[in-house]
């Protein structure tokens, strides 16, 4: 049996919504990143790059916490952009080259608050929030007082329609997460596995859903 | 004259448009001030950045690993030298 994870705080932004957690002090959605990240670094990133960052120094001020962020598709518009580039023979942008990791984000966040802990980019076929989850149990487990993780998602470039799932909106969630503060999270079992996305975190935080899906059913414990 | 004013402010904008300077606009940019580390402060990317937006726009190669490159991107002037004198457009 696992020690129990819980819920110590959260900070949701939306694209879509000038407000999307219903309690304001969890939302970010006004102009995200611009005050708190320096203008060098926050030019490399795009709207939901800048939220995350923007999360990420919400919840993890003193820069203490191991960081984990998750996002499906990643900056599927950049990259995109490139292979395009690349089909027609034309030389492609170094600044792009060097942002198409999947770790880019957390490295700009890092260098911009001078992180110095452990950070971890995962995409999950659909299985982020539950990755996360698994990921951030293993560095509880190890010892650290608390874990940050973002699980973002960015705009659908429209040669994917059809194609792939994608939220609605662009958006991003994260929670901090500890073994003995806050309100606990309890899995459950679920008979079909599902794939839920920053939004679907989003209204199971705010209790407009009693549960989230993913490959278990997640509960929080009444306040 | 007016052309060199022309050409200084144009190499602005292509700066400020290529390398993303939301926050920076033409006359932030001091035309003897360093570009690179002190000054503007761009760093190592934007310097392959410029060196692509030059090839684009002017047909000017570099080569990215000699001296007198990072001679040619001291500052905004000593670019204006190199488009002036190398430019093939």
């Amino acid at each position: 049996m696992h020690a129990a994870l819980h819920l110590e705080d959260w900070q949701a932004w939306s694209a879509a919504q000038a407000s999307v957690a219903i309690n304001s002090q969890h939302d970010i959605s006004t102009n995200p990143g611009a005050a708190k990240l320096p203008a060098m670094l926050r030019r490399r990133l795009d709207e939901v790059g800048r939220a995350t960052c923007e999360i990420l120094k919400t919840l993890d001020p003193e820069a203490s916490c191991p960081l984990i962020h998750a996002s499906r598709h990643g900056d599927a518009t950049h990259t995109l952009q490139m292979l395009e580039a690349l089909a027609q023979g034309d030389p492609i942008s170094p600044t792009r080259f060097s942002m198409s990791v999947h770790n880019a984000v957390l490295g700009v966040h890092s260098i911009a608050s001078r992180h110095h802990r452990p950070l971890q980019a995962l995409g999950a076929c659909g299985h982020e929030f539950d990755a996360l989850v698994c990921e951030a149990r293993g560095y509880l487990t190890e010892g650290y007082p608390a874990v940050v993780i973002v699980f973002s998602e960015g705009p659908r470039p429209a040669a994917y329609q059809g194609h792939a799932e994608y939220p609605e909106s662009p958006c991003a969630v994260g929670m901090r997460l500890t073994l003995d503060s806050g309100r606990k999270l309890l899995p459950h079992d679920v008979s079909q596995s599902a794939r839920p996305t920053p939004l679907d975190v989003i209204a199971w935080l705010n209790a407009d859903t009693p549960h989230l899906d993913g490959q278990q059913r997640w509960q929080l414990e009444e306040r | 004259m007016n052309e060199t004013r022309d050409l200084s402010l144009e190499l602005k904008r292509l700066i400020i448009d290529t390398l993303e300077l939301e926050d920076i606009t033409p006359v932030d940019i001091d035309p003897v001030a360093p570009l690179f580390g002190e000054g503007l402060g761009l760093d190592s990317i934007d310097a392959l950045e410029l060196g692509l937006a030059l090839q684009k726009r002017y047909g000017i190669k570099l080569d990215a690993e000699a001296e007198e490159t990072r001679h040619h991107f001291a500052s905004l002037n000593a670019l204006q030298s190199l488009v002036e004198a190398r430019r093939v457009d």
